[in-house]
């Protein structure tokens, strides 16, 4: 009776009425049915935690990821860049892998992440050597939406353009432009917290508060407010800053500024002698870019003061005459620049560009002392050069500087960066 | 000083909080784009990835294919391609119709990082219209960038560049 009933079933199977017959299409329908229940079944067994938002089973069903929506909860993103110099007085040359920087990103739930970079500068660290190891950025976002972010931590100050945008493939040139190096001091990081989104169409906010400058820490007469950075490390914070920067950005064209301010004698934190001096030290900036069939132009000013700067030299001279310094009274920076894309095809982009560089920090010179002004911190500088992008985020560049006062500058670059 | 810093800082805070809705970062779900598209949300088709063809989509993002069968959406010579792409930091997720081989409309449906959101204004959106493929899979214009947004301009290119070619195989 058994075995005549499988034998029945088996007969009807192949006998079956064509209706009942499934094509390979609807066979492929209820494989496709099976592993979405199968996907649908996995995503909810996976802690919240560890996926990407928005984590709803269905959501990632739909693009019909398998896993994609489900790791990378951190991430690593990096950049990079070595140069060779060739200097035309002295004949000197030198190679370096100026910098390499990674950092790890980090999602926590839907509105919170964290952003980190790592820098190495110059290969090596040692006691003995060249290189500095340091956090360029560790901050906490906590995004409430696109208008309304709120951050904390050690992030970089909106001021200028290459201060947040500064991955070699970004921006013209071996070497960072001089005046968003000894004007702007990029890379500029304090710790603070701030609010910052987008609004309108195009338009990017950014407040809030940061530690500050110590003035009392300058130590390099070339470099404006430069020196006196913190970097987040022991930071003197009697004094803090605040900030603020407005941007509009639509395809092609950037147009904003920010300012920043705020007092830097850290109640004589580092330099007793600047007890009670508020050193106040405000910078803003302008800037604006715009890329018009091939053509890239871009132009930023800067300027910035030091309060008190005859009480911060006086101070510098009280702690040490012998590496004391003119404190810098103020700093103006401008540039313009011009790019064209000569050749596209496929990944590889080939574009000449020339830059016009303007510099002057003035100082409180103290001639009793023989604090005088740098003649250096008066410059102009010429770059002509081509960046060459062998794929939108590995670029090779080639350019020749020419300074006006420093002529021990002048040289020829060779440079590779990346971003990744 | 500082503390007037601070008041002006928190009531601006206070205001923005107050003046803007809680707008996250799922501009549209997938599902309610598609819906729009075509009024209604016809039944989904997969795009089965064979070798050649993951070999010419890796080509066109860089990296391979996140997964080997493409989920879409087609009637009446338009098709919907729900694409993830990662920007700088994370995916984004966007939406591309194609009509005839050329993109009719892009929009970002989903943008996680909390830098970049330029990518999704209409100015730059509307790059990407009528766009189509020409050599070696590559749009047949230039996609102008967006100063500290590079890496999701970047995404976005490759994930027009993407639904175009997905489309073009899926005609067979």
């Amino acid at each position: 009776m058994k075995k005549s009933t499988q034998a029945l079933t088996l007969a009807t199977a192949f006998v079956a009425p064509p209706v009942l017959a499934q094509t390979v299409d609807q066979k492929l329908q209820i494989l496709q049915q099976e592993i979405d229940d199968l996907k649908t079944q996995t995503r909810k067994s996976v802690p919240p935690a560890q996926q990407v938002w928005p984590y709803s089973p269905e959501y990632g069903l739909m693009l019909d990821r398998s896993s994609g929506l489900a790791s990378g909860s951190t991430n690593i993103a990096g950049y990079g860049e070595a140069r060779y110099s060739k200097f035309r007085q002295s004949g000197d040359a030198t190679a370096d892998l100026q910098r390499f920087v990674f950092g790890f990103n980090h999602r926590f739930d839907e509105g919170l992440t964290l952003h980190s970079e790592v820098e190495i500068e110059h290969a090596v660290v040692s006691s003995e050597d060249a290189g500095e190891a340091e956090i360029e950025q560790a901050w906490v976002n906590y995004r409430m939406s696109d208008a309304v972010n709120f951050k904390g931590g050690l992030f970089l100050i909106p001021i200028g353009i290459l201060n947040e945008t500064h991955e070699p493939p970004t921006y013209y040139g071996v070497q960072r432009n001089q005046v968003e190096t000894r004007v702007i001091p990029t890379t500029w990081r304090e710790l603070g917290v701030g609010t910052h989104g987008v609004f309108g169409e195009g338009f990017r906010y950014d407040v809030g508060v940061t530690t500050n400058f110590d003035s009392g820490k300058l130590d390099d007469p070339t470099t404006g407010i430069r020196s006196a950075h913190q970097e987040g490390q022991l930071a003197n914070a009697r004094d803090l800053a605040v900030y603020g920067a407005l941007n509009y950005r639509r395809p092609g064209l950037l147009a904003g500024g920010g300012v920043f301010a705020g007092n830097t004698g850290q109640n004589g934190a580092s330099n007793p002698a600047l007890q009670g001096v508020a050193a106040r030290f405000t910078m803003w900036d302008l800037h604006a870019q715009y890329r018009v069939a091939g053509l890239d132009l871009q132009a930023l000013y800067a300027a910035g003061t030091l309060g008190d700067a005859d009480k911060v030299t006086a101070a510098l001279v009280a702690a040490d005459p012998a590496t004391a310094l003119a404190a810098p009274k103020s700093m103006k920076g401008a540039y313009v620049q011009a790019a064209y894309h000569v050749y596209k095809q496929g990944n590889l982009d080939v574009a000449p560009f020339v830059r016009v560089e303007r510099i002057d920090i003035k100082q409180q010179e103290d001639p009793a002392n023989g604090l005088l002004q740098d003649p250096n911190n008066n410059e102009r500088i010429k770059v002509a050069g081509v960046n060459v992008w062998v794929h939108p985020q590995v670029v090779l560049k080639a350019d020749i500087q020419r300074y006006a006062t420093d002529k021990t500058q002048d040289r020829f670059n060779l440079g590779l960066g990346f971003m990744f | 000083m500082i503390r007037a810093a601070f008041r002006s800082l928190a009531v601006l805070i206070l205001a923005l909080v107050a003046a803007v809705a809680a707008r996250g970062e799922v501009y549209q779900e997938p599902g309610a784009f598609v819906a729009e598209v075509f009024g209604s949300t016809p039944a989904p088709k997969v795009l089965w990835l064979t070798k050649e063809i993951q070999a010419q989509a890796a080509e066109i993002l860089g990296h391979p294919p996140a997964q080997l069968r493409q989920r879409y959406w087609s009637e009446g010579g338009k098709s919907v391609w729900i694409l993830e792409e990662t920007g700088k930091e994370e995916l984004i997720t966007a939406g591309f119709v194609v009509v005839d081989g050329r993109i009719d409309h892009a929009r970002v449906l989903v943008y996680r990082e909390s830098r970049g959101q330029e990518v999704r204004q209409s100015s730059f959106l509307k790059q990407f219209r009528d766009a189509k493929l020409s050599q070696g899979n590559r749009l047949d214009r230039g996609i102008d960038g967006i100063v500290g947004a590079t890496l999701s301009v970047r995404a976005m290119e490759r994930m027009a560049r993407l639904a175009l070619f997905f489309d073009r195989v899926s005609h067979g």
